[in-house]
This record gives C-alpha cells, structure tokens and sequence, in this order.
C-alpha cells in the first residue's frame, strides 16, 4: 500500500455508496459516479471487454439515468415488490493506479437481497476506480464480479 | 393413474386452454415425455464446437442430459451423455474438450467421440462371463436422431419423427434469413451466454414472444423513462445511441404490432413480422452495407433487409431473432421453473459492430439485469399465481379467432391475434395424444 492513500477515507466512501444501494436511492447513488462513470457486471469470469462479450449489466451514465426513472416508474411491475439490500465490504485493498491516474481499489462483498418474499445472497469482489477530488471521490468505474457469473440468476434489479 | 388421453384432450379447445397445463406437476412430466421428448429440440451450434473433441453439454429436456460433441472427422454427433458401463454421467462441464476419448471418472472407461467404446481396464474380468464389449449396448448411445441447419443443431429422442427440414416447414426461412445476413452466409456463436431463471411454467415464455398486446403495457416503464430521460439530450447525442432504436419500438401502438402479422406452421413453430417488425427501423451501418452488397448484389440485399421478423418460435426449445441475430432456449426444469439461455451471433464477414449492437440488446432486453426480462417474468409469476384461483378453469385464447387465412402450409393473422398461442396449442394437443407424427 502506497504511504499517500487514505484507506479510512476509501472504506468510508464504499460503505457511502453501499448504503445508497441497501435501501435504494438511485438519485445519491448516481452523484457518485463521474460523467463518464460506467457501472459493469461480466457474465462470465475473467471477461475483459463488456463490448464484445455479454454482461449481466454495463451501464453508463446514460443507461443509469434511464434505470433510476425506470426504477420508481408505478407501471414498472418488477418493482412493485420492494427490494432491500444488505452490503458488506471487506477486505479493501489498493490495487494501484490506472493509466490516467484513477486509484483502483478492490474489496469482497456479500450482499443479502430481499425481494419478492425471498433472500438471495451475492458474493464477489469489486473493483472501483475511484478519481480523487476534494477530500472525497468520484467512481470512474465499478466492476462487480460475481463469485456465479454463469449462473442462471432471477431477475437482478438493483445494482449490486 | 396418469392422465388418459380423454383427459388431455379435454384440457385444450380451440378457443380456450385448462389451466393445468400450467400448474399441473403430472402434466409437465407428460409434457416433458411427449412434446420435449418427441419433438426436435435445440441443442446448440456447431460453432461452440469447432475442433475435435470440443464439446457442448446440455439437457434435452428437464433430466436427460447429452453432449454436443466434434469427432476427428468433423462429425458433430449428439450423445447420451450416460457411461455405457455403470451409467454415470461421462461429461461434468458445460463446455470443453475431450482430447482423444471421453474418459468416466468412476472406473476409467473411455469413448471416442462418435460414442464408440474405445477401453476399459482389466478387460479379463469378463472373460467367460457372456460380456462382449462388441456389443453396442456399452457405447455412450447416440440420441435417436440429430441433424444440423446451417450450423443449428437439434436432437430428438423420437425415431418417428420427420427429418428436421421437413418438421420446421415454412418457418426454415427464418434460419436462412439469419444466416444470409452475413456477408459469408454464415453465423457463429459470440461473446457468452446468459442464463436466466424464471419461477414458472415454461410455455409463458414462449406464448409472451409473439403476444404483441403486452409491449405497450408490461414494457411501458422502461420505454417512458428512456424517453423522459432523452428529452434532455441534444439530438445529436440521441443518434449516437443504439439503445434509443431499441427500447422505443417496444412502445409500439397496437395498429403497429398488427401490422406485423403473425404466421403459423405445423407443429407449433410461428414468427410475427415479415414485412416489418419492431426491428425494422434499425438503422444500417455504411461498411455493413457495403459488404452486403459487395456479396449479394443491391437487389438480393434489399430482399434479405426485406425480410424482418420480430421472433421466431420452432416449438417448444427454440425462438429466434433474424434481425437482431440473437436467440433464446428455453430449458424446462420443473412445472414452475425453467432456464432461458440467450446467445448472440456474429454475422460473419460483418464488421465488429454488429456483434456489438446484438451484445446491446441481449443486455438491454434479455439479461437479469435488463428493464424489460424482469417485467416479462414478474407478468408470468403473477400468472403463475392466479391460476391456482378457482374462479375459472379457463385461459382464453380468442383474439380474431376465425379470421386467419389457411394458405396451406402455414395460416396468416392479424399482429394482435392468438393465432400464435392456438398454434402453440394445436402442437401441445397433437404431441400429448401421441398424434403428432402419425
């Protein structure tokens, strides 16, 4: 670990945005990407490209801007069932830097999902590249990376 | 007592169909012995297997399970996937290759590819015994049937039933139709798969593929935020985006979706569009086009842009997207679950971003994570739900009954019609009686 990063202020960051993620709010959520910020989970492992190969999610900001309407829209039925989430992230570490710059920090997760009268349990690692900016961070990126990519999941309607 | 004929029959009419087709775990099993077990179903294709030994596992309906599988002689052959010897499963992964043999992981028996026993340890047990490892009973067997379509490979576990060109009918133009938008006339498998479980009958899916009555109600969401959401954009930035051209059509009126029509084939299989779909305003890229046209000519090319369908159902395991180059399978695992697996293509000799754009959709329409799959399936469960109600035994199926037009070997309808879903029907009954190859 390089002497200039602040992990407390990494973990605090995380555990920000898991929080906006276990009871969702898409609108802080959002706030916390970059205009460019993209949002990736691979349906396969070790996939490198989320152009050429299929992915359960990779959305960019437009993509995001369209799923938090989505996801307070009443004829959306999916979501009339309520779904609530519990993020637990371990395991932070910093895994360099990016070409431009951007801190790549990693960690494992386990999220506990209700939804439609059933808890289902995710677990992985992310990746974030985090851009510094004024003693907190922008996400540049968040890859997801289940432990099951190829497994036939129900419906996933909230990012992870 | 398992259900007599009397019973199935009673189960589906013209214009209405039981709701223990849904619901019922002893009309699954039948279904799963008799339509899944009969009919010819999808396994894969032989671009996921394209060396020797490669091979592709799979169920060919909810328990039997086979392999894909290349010889050394190009050979694609389609394999209980069972150990001659003790019966175990030779094959684990869902993918691989088998270099050489096939080898069981219980007593070390191996197989060629073609399914030939090829050895088996300390043969002199047997000597004496009446044994005769000649005997083809201890080969991995081959299913009773298996053929391939332009690189499309499906298996029966039927010895009756037609060949496979003969058994899909009018509905074979949409495989060629996939394939001749390549440039080389051929497709391959690309970028991964999807899986993705539903909670429910299986035949919701294939009766929601060509229901043009729900994109507007069930899709609405998705299709409203979009475009709240691209309001705010200059128009600019909106041409740039594939995922404008893809989400809106689902918004389509119903004159639109009518407009499509939908055709019927023998034993189930149908496809809505034709002339138009909800693909057809997709834009065309330049270096697309001019391979197109550097290949076929500008009129052949017209034709085959001419022809666009919204999805094609080969009843029951198949649907088809010709426009969009993507498929979905459906494998049936319970009378309320099933998996369906999305697969893209890559239109060969195409450039790459064509593949890119049928990866957007897959993502956008069929993934777990998508706005529209999730819809689709909370409609299905709530389905699922109510027909354990006692109100009515009765699914409805009316829509412009009587007004479709009989053209021989296939019937023509109205885009908002059940056409679809009493095709569908008219299969389910003649597999269940056993008369479907009669």
């Amino acid at each position: 670990m390089s002497a200039d990063i602040d992990l407390i202020a990494v973990e605090d960051f995380l555990y920000q945005e898991a929080s906006y993620l276990d009871n969702p709010d898409l609108e802080k959520w959002l706030a916390l990407y970059s205009p460019d910020g993209t949002y990736w989970m691979p349906a396969s492992e070790n996939q490198h490209d989320p152009v050429n190969e299929i992915s359960h999610f990779y959305d960019d900001r437009v993509m995001m801007e369209i799923r938090k309407r989505n996801f307070v829209h009443p004829r959306a039925s999916s979501k009339d069932s309520a779904v609530r989430c519990s993020h637990l992230i371990g395991n932070i570490r910093h895994a360099g830097r990016s070409d431009n710059g951007d801190l790549i920090i990693t960690s494992n997760f386990q999220v506990v999902m209700f939804y439609r009268e059933e808890q289902r349990v995710f677990a992985g690692t992310y990746q974030h590249h985090l851009i510094e900016r004024n003693n907190s961070f922008l996400i540049r990126s968040k890859r997801v990376n289940l432990i099951n990519p190829e497994a036939a999941h129900k419906s996933i309607i909230i990012y992870l | 007592m398992p259900l007599s004929n009397a019973e199935i029959a009673r189960l589906v009419e013209d214009r209405r169909v039981h709701k223990r087709v849904y619901i019922d775990p002893e009309v699954f099993e039948l279904e799963m012995e008799r339509i899944w077990g009969q009919a010819w179903i999808y396994i894969g294709h032989e671009s996921q297997v394209p060396k020797a030994g490669d091979y592709f596992t799979t169920n060919i309906n909810h328990k039997v399970p086979v392999v894909m599988v290349r010889d050394k002689h190009g050979a694609v052959h389609v394999l209980h996937n069972r150990c001659g010897h003790k019966g175990a499963k030779l094959v684990e992964q869902r993918s691989g290759n088998a270099r050489g043999a096939f080898r069981c992981a219980y007593h070390g028996w191996t197989f060629q590819h073609d399914g030939q026993v090829l050895k088996i340890p300390n043969e002199t047990g047997y000597d004496n015994t009446g044994f005769d490892l000649k005997d083809s009973c201890n080969n991995m067997q081959k299913v009773a049937q298996s053929a391939s379509y332009r690189g499309f490979v499906f298996a029966t576990l039927s010895s009756d039933a037609p060949d496979l060109e003969t058994w899909m009918g009018g509905a074979k133009d949409c495989f060629d139709n996939l394939c001749d938008r390549s440039p080389e006339g051929e497709v391959e498998v690309a970028g991964g798969v999807l899986r993705y479980e539903h909670d429910c009958n299986w035949k919701y899916i294939i009766e929601n593929l060509n229901d043009t009555m729900h994109p507007m109600v069930v899709h609405q969401s998705v299709v409203q935020a979009a475009q709240d959401y691209i309001d705010t954009l200059p128009e600019e930035a909106v041409k740039q985006r594939s995922e404008a051209e893809i989400i809106l059509p689902f918004g389509g009126s119903y004159e639109n979706m009518e407009h499509m029509g939908i055709t019927g084939f023998k034993y189930g299989h149908h496809y809505d569009g034709g002339k138009t779909s909800i693909h057809a305003d997709y834009s065309v890229d330049p270096e697309y086009h001019k391979r197109m046209v550097a290949a076929y000519g500008e009129e052949r090319t017209k034709e085959i842009y001419s022809f666009n369908t919204h999805n094609t159902l080969y009843y029951p395991s198949l649907t088809i997207k010709t426009a969009v180059q993507n498929i979905r399978v459906v494998r049936p695992v319970a009378v309320d679950k099933f998996v369906v697996e999305t697969w893209s293509f890559r239109l060969k000799g195409a450039p790459d971003t064509m593949l890119q754009r049928t990866l957007l959709y897959s993502r956008l329409i069929n993934s777990v994570g998508s706005m529209v799959g999730p819809d689709d399936l909370e409609c299905y469960r709530r389905v699922q739900d109510g027909l354990h109600s006692d109100a009515s035994e009765w699914v409805e199926m009316y829509r412009q009954f009587g007004r479709d037009e009989d053209l021989g070997d296939r019937v023509r309808g109205g885009g908002t019609s059940d056409l679809d879903m009493r095709t569908e029907y008219a299969a389910w009954r003649d597999y269940m009686l056993q008369e479907a190859f009669s």
